[in-house]
């Protein structure tokens, strides 16, 4: 090998960062496309069945060719749906606020305190997380039944007062949270209350709000539980309303569709008003 | 402002022990600085002053009243720490009020005292941003500001400029020696950087390995260092440490020197061994043929103002601070003369500085502070 042979450089083709950088976004945008399309087309699916009249409510058109109405009065006058609406609201706004509070309280005493057996605790706690609903289902029930609260809204509320991925989630947000902050309001003479309400919360807006959503939509999505403890449609969810379109005769796809954009409507409605902020706190807490 | 009392302060996580025992007394208004390398102790026994931390024997006391199990904020301390430790979701103003807003302090007051503080640390442009909008130096000035509005009898400072580049860092430096000359409260600062140790105290306390190793004024302890620790750890350069041993003659033999040169007259026993150090800038160097040890310049760094020379000397490096030049001496021969009052001895095995290594010499050891004190 000659010493000019050594002073060249390898020959290998050499590309600009921009170009190689475009075509990355470009491919990455087309997967992102392709993926909204696969999540949202059931979403779409279900708006445009909602306003299909009943003859063409099996049409495979992606638009409907008549709009009706019709499926939303069946599903009003079928079941008292504001009604339902309401219970399911309040049922999931009490559950998340609960859950946020105990999970708070809880979190702040396992972050920031060493106690006889904290990591047992905490272990336990952890381990209540992996049991199934099904386990826990029987008890509860026997448990609300002879408190005289079956077809009441309390009953539904009782179980998910506090629940492990909220303390688990926030007790790790909180160990994240720098010492030093906490210590310095120390100093400046806040007591734990005050540290806890007036630094560690405001601070951990993020979490809670991501939390918060997690939370609500799990709850509003609740069946089986309701399903369980309701005995009159006054006192159930909008879930157990739409499954009353689900019948032995066969179901009337209009008004179960109508039904559903309606149970959907909250939630969207948060999503599209907190969009910025849902996203961004599920990007600062690592929930994707 | 009040007197700080630090009596066989003990510290021990799980059973072992990281303070071995601590004793200083801080008289009123003195700006003592804790000077140690990493894991020393030094950052535990502020916290231990502040109450962020329990003692596990001994006594705290501040103004003459035990404040082992008092309270944090009723210690009459303010801390500012490394990090800066403000509340990210308050402005400046709502951060530098937030002790007062919990003392219930009227409105009319704390505003007062917010607007006094933001005028010293010139801060007042930047009262209504968060601290997430300002520079590091801004965050450490609003720190600061949240320190003196409490009017505390003492400032605990814990590595507050570590996060600084070098030019906030000899900035902040200023102005914190310029703020304790103006409110003269009691302060304690916490460093690891021996500029910043030597240029901020009146008295300097220099810790290792859960001990206090010597306390004094900034010059004595450059000038006389007690401990082999203290005398490596103090400077920049670090003082050169060679071994030696005691001759029958009461001289002192470095090792590796062959021809048995006496560099310093010590009162020890024949056959102790010894460590000798002397400064970089103390030896003097010269290129003429035998006027002093021989020795070759393996590397030489520029500072600018001046140059080190790395050598080579009997088989130990020596450094050796030269003024400014040009001309190159690297991979040359060198002729190194150890003048007798700047070499310090020192114990090998116990790494205690000789009482009688230079005339008129005087040990310091950790002891009351205001002893030591000029």
């Amino acid at each position: 090998m000659t010493t000019e042979a050594l002073a060249r450089p390898m020959a290998r083709p050499l590309r600009r960062i921009s170009e190689r950088s475009g075509l990355n976004t470009a491919a990455g945008h087309v997967l992102m496309v392709l993926l909204s399309i696969f999540c949202l087309f059931p979403v779409y699916w279900m708006l445009a069945s909602s306003f299909r009249p009943a003859n063409a409510m099996f049409e495979t058109s992606l638009w409907p060719t008549t709009m009706s109405l019709d499926n939303y009065t069946q599903a009003v006058d079928a079941i008292p749906i504001a009604r339902m609406l309401f219970n399911t609201l309040v049922f999931s706004a009490l559950s998340t606020v609960f859950q946020l509070l105990t999970g708070i309280l809880a979190a702040f005493a396992f972050a920031r305190w060493k106690f006889p057996f904290d990591k047992l605790v905490y272990t336990a706690v952890a381990l209540t997380w992996l049991v199934p609903f099904q386990v826990v289902m029987i008890p509860n029930y026997l448990l609300v039944a002879q408190m005289g609260l079956l077809d009441n809204i309390i009953a539904l509320i009782l179980p998910n007062l506090a629940a492990a991925l909220a303390i688990l989630l926030l007790a790790q947000a909180m160990r994240g949270f720098p010492k030093e902050v906490m210590e310095a309001a120390r100093m400046d003479g806040a007591r734990n209350w005050r540290i806890l309400w007036e630094v560690l919360v405001p601070n951990l807006r993020g979490t809670i709000a991501s939390l918060a959503i997690l939370i609500f939509i799990s709850t509003w999505n609740e069946y089986f539980w309701p399903l369980l403890l309701s005995r009159t449609a006054e006192n159930s969810v909008v879930q157990i309303g739409i499954q009353m379109f689900m019948t032995a005769e066969g179901n009337q796809w209009g008004p179960l569709m109508a039904a559903s954009t309606l149970a959907s409507l909250p939630v969207l409605l948060i999503y599209i008003v907190l969009q910025r902020q849902v996203v961004q706190s599920f990007m600062k807490s690592g929930i994707r | 402002m009040a007197d700080l009392a630090i009596t066989d302060v003990k510290k021990s996580y799980d059973g072992k022990p990281v303070l071995h025992g601590v004793d200083i007394a801080i008289p009123d208004g003195h700006f003592v600085v804790i000077v140690g390398p990493s894991g020393c102790g030094k950052s535990t026994l502020l916290r231990m002053i502040a109450g962020l931390e329990d003692i596990t024997s001994g006594t705290i006391s501040i103004g003459g009243i035990e404040m082992n199990d008092i309270e944090p904020s009723d210690r009459g301390c303010a801390m500012v720490f490394q990090n800066y430790a403000l509340y990210p979701h308050m402005t400046v103003r709502q951060n530098i009020a937030y002790p007062l807003r919990i003392a219930k302090l009227p409105q009319s007051e704390r505003d007062s005292r917010v607007e006094q503080a933001a005028k010293i640390l010139n801060l007042t442009d930047y009262l209504d941003r968060r601290p997430a909008q300002l520079s590091g130096g801004q965050r450490q000035r609003v720190a600061m500001g949240r320190a003196i509005v409490r009017e505390p009898d003492v400032f605990l400072f814990d590595e507050p400029l570590s996060n600084l580049d070098a030019l906030l860092r000899v900035q902040m430096r200023i102005e914190i020696k310029k703020l304790h000359k103006r409110l003269k409260a009691t302060s304690i600062f916490v460093t690891h950087d021996q500029v910043e140790a030597m240029t901020l105290a009146d008295t300097l306390i220099v810790m290792n390995a859960g001990r206090v190793e010597q306390i004094g004024s900034p010059s004595e302890i450059y000038r006389r260092p007690a401990s082999v620790f203290v005398a490596g750890f103090m400077g920049a350069p670090a003082m050169n440490l060679l071994p030696a041993k005691a001759d029958a003659d009461g001289l002192v033999r470095l090792d590796g020197v062959a021809d048995g040169i006496a560099i310093a007259q010590a009162d020890v026993a024949k056959g102790r061994l010894l460590t000798v150090g002397i400064r970089p800038e103390s030896i003097v160097l010269s290129t003429e043929v035998g006027s002093g040890l021989p020795a070759t310049v393996d590397l030489v760094e520029e500072l600018g103002g001046s140059r080190v020379a790395y050598c080579n000397f009997a088989g130990h490096e020596v450094a050796v601070v030269l003024p400014a030049g040009d001309e190159n001496i690297e991979g040359s021969t060198i002729w190194l003369t150890l003048p007798q009052n700047a070499i310090h001895c020192f114990d090998r095995e116990t790494g205690l500085r000789l009482a009688r290594s230079t005339p008129n010499g005087r040990v310091l050891r950790a002891k009351n502070l205001s002893e030591a004190a000029p």
